[in-house]
């Protein structure tokens, strides 16, 4: 390669360096400076260096908070992963044209808001609603029950809007599978069930794994599902934070609360790697 | 060699093309959840070039303050263009106002406690009176309030007094006070607006303290008491709070008046509750920004609403109580009992800014207190 390539490349990738340092990592260090900046009385920040925000999520409220929002975000994930994968799996498996079928049933909804999808939830859940009617209708209940605001309808809302991430993360890998290699483990003696085992999900780890992340962090942050389908009653950390900033007025704690989520976040996904291997993530890196 | 380059440019757009449907897919979700009434479409349509004087108002209020035939009026006889932006919350606007040095926008409608902040802060600019004839309308019982002892800045704009409504359907509770809200009779029944300072305000009622207190081991007794609530909460959402009410998914609703109004007009059966523990009081109020670039423009809008039929209309499409004594009589008499404040409701305690410490306090109640009602 000579070095005129080598210009034109850099050239091409700057606007890409440019937008990340502009948009992901100063906003990130502007976050974490936040975070240490004292409150002013009414509106903003003075510049006084206190670590009282760190020290205040500390508090029992607010370490639940962050417990609470790990349950339900470990709770998405495991269901979404267990529906996704096979999903995923057995897509994979299908013929080109269902292969596309599939692809375009998993896409409709995206044309739709996931607001709007949401709201459509609380037309299912409510009392007296879809749900309710069928339920009355097969005599499984006598009378309408309360669904809505509940944790069920906030899980089922998590899974509803993070499963096509997964889906398509476990798709992608097994699409690319050697499926030759399962046949070989087939040849060697080893059960359907065992071939599965250590080659075919061996090799779809790191889709899975991909997948978990794509599902993980965002059902950290996808507080709006649990104000609208658990009616503001499941506090995450999200909508603390988003109090902290509007209603609070004190963007310094809001601020500290991101922080310590997002280096959780993080933390997080390098003990999923640890746990399970694989260093390599399918179209993540 | 090209068919490669192809597939990772291929990729590349691919790439693109997600990120960007998933910032439009990001951005009504967020639209929403800060808004929550998922009324922000109309976005920031304010600008500050001004144009000819007279010739733009920039209006920044919440969504559907105003009927549209009063914009539509307003504009065909004055031939000023209004610019409506909205927040959705108080905080919203004082953070803009902040950024914008008090410049941008030329009349703001926001809640009583901000715009003791927003005065404060030097934002506003101090009226003169005398540009707006219809200036002595204006009903007394909602000016000289804390945030402006002098009626140097604001312009009332309606009140609201938070109320209960019930169904006597589906509760045979008969409720007469915040106190009955605690009945165990009540399990997962009750609809309650978000506003923390007001939901945590009902149980210092109950312990006839006052809202504003700044006694942090109260407020902490009133948190022990909101604990006790919990249970009986089916709900907990600030805007369209009238629905669960009416739709029957809960049997109380704590409710805005503007909420009040709606559920009432929808549903005649229904019970207003003034709780006998003491109302909560809130006033609108409308004021100019300290660099508002066409201050002319707000003073004209300002006066065209509180010409007596013009402010009519205004508090029959906005449901809060009527601020215009000399509208009351043109106010349609099915709507009077709403919109006209009742004589003994002004010794409503207004809710006003206390110190951080037990604004804070009030906060991690709130959080505390909705993670208790799951």
């Amino acid at each position: 390669m000579d070095s005129r390539a080598g210009k034109s490349n850099w050239l091409l990738l700057a606007p890409l360096y440019l937008f990340t340092i502009l948009f992901v990592a100063l906003p990130i260090l502007y976050m974490f400076l936040l975070s240490v900046l004292t409150r002013s009385q009414v509106w903003g920040v003075e510049f006084d260096f206190t670590l009282d925000h760190y020290k205040r999520i500390l508090e029992p409220l607010y370490l639940n908070t962050f417990l609470e929002s790990f349950r339900l975000a470990f709770l998405s994930t495991g269901l979404v992963m267990l529906i996704g994968y096979p999903y995923g799996y057995f897509m994979a498996r299908m013929n080109a044209v269902w292969k596309k079928r599939m692809m375009l049933l998993l896409m409709i909804p995206f044309w739709t808001s996931a607001l709007i999808r949401l709201y459509g939830w609380i037309i299912v859940f409510r009392s007296n609603g879809v749900l309710d009617q069928v339920l009355m209708g097969l005599h499984v209940t006598g009378k309408p029950l309360k669904l809505l605001y509940t944790y069920p309808a906030v899980v089922v809302g998590m899974v509803y809007a993070l499963l096509p991430f997964m889906i398509l993360a476990v798709y992608s890998s097994a699409e690319k599978m050697d499926w030759t290699l399962v046949e070989a483990a087939r040849d060697l003696g080893a059960s359907s069930f065992r071939a599965f085992l250590t080659v075919t999900f061996k090799l779809t780890l790191p889709g899975l794994l991909s997948g978990i992340i794509l599902t993980f962090i965002p059902s950290m942050g996808l507080f709006f599902i649990a104000d609208i389908l658990g009616g503001n009653k499941i506090v995450l950390v999200g909508s603390v934070i988003q109090e902290q900033l509007t209603k609070g007025r004190n963007q310094p704690f809001a601020a500290a609360l991101s922080a310590v989520l997002m280096i959780l976040t993080v933390l997080m996904i390098r003990l999923y790697r640890k746990i399970t291997g694989t260093s390599r993530l399918e179209g993540l890196v | 060699m090209k068919k490669y380059q192809w597939k990772k440019r291929s990729a590349g757009m691919l790439a693109a093309l997600l990120a960007v449907s998933a910032l439009t897919g990001c951005g009504p979700k967020e639209a929403g959840t800060a808004g929550e009434n998922g009324t922000a479409q109309t976005g920031e349509t304010g600008s500050s070039d001004g144009g000819a004087a007279g010739g733009e108002l920039n209006l920044y209020t919440w969504d559907g303050m105003f009927p549209q035939e009063i914009l539509t009026g307003f504009e065909e006889e004055t031939g000023i263009r209004i610019n409506y932006s909205n927040f959705s919350y108080d905080e919203d606007m004082l953070a803009k106002l902040e950024e914008t040095k008090g410049g941008d926008y030329d009349l703001v409608f926001a809640d009583d406690y901000i715009i003791e902040l927003v005065i404060q802060e030097g934002l506003a600019q101090k009226l003169d009176t005398s540009r707006m004839e219809n200036y002595d309308k204006l009903n007394p019982v909602f000016m000289s309030q804390f945030y402006d002892p002098q009626n140097e800045y604001t312009i009332p704009h309606g009140a609201g007094i938070p109320l209960l409504v019930y169904d006597p359907a589906l509760t045979d509770v008969e409720i007469t006070g915040y106190e009955d809200l605690w009945d165990p009779a009540l399990e997962d029944n009750i609809a309650l607006t978000a506003n923390y300072r007001v939901i945590n305000g009902i149980a210092l009622k109950t312990m006839g303290e006052s809202y504003n207190t700044e006694d942090l081991d109260v407020i902490r007794a009133a948190g022990d008491r909101m604990m006790k609530l919990a249970p009986n909460i089916r709900v907990i959402n600030d805007s369209n709070t009238q629905d669960f009410v009416i739709s029957g998914e809960a049997a109380v609703g704590f409710l805005y008046t503007s909420q009040v109004s709606l559920a009432m007009s929808s549903r005649p059966d229904l019970k207003i509750v003034y709780p006998e523990e003491g109302l909560g009081f809130g006033i609108i109020a409308g004021f100019i920004p300290s660099e508002a670039p066409n201050a002319d423009a707000a003073y004209a809008f300002l006066d065209y609403i509180n010409r007596p039929e013009n402010a009519a209309a205004c508090f029959e499409f906005l449901g809060y109580y009527c601020s215009n004594k000399a509208a009351e009589e043109y106010i349609s008499e099915e709507m009077k009992e709403l919109l006209v404040l009742p004589e003994d409701a002004s010794e409503g305690e207004i809710i006003q800014n206390i110190s951080q410490e037990a604004e804070d306090l009030h906060a991690a109640i709130w959080d505390e207190f909705r993670n208790a009602c799951d």
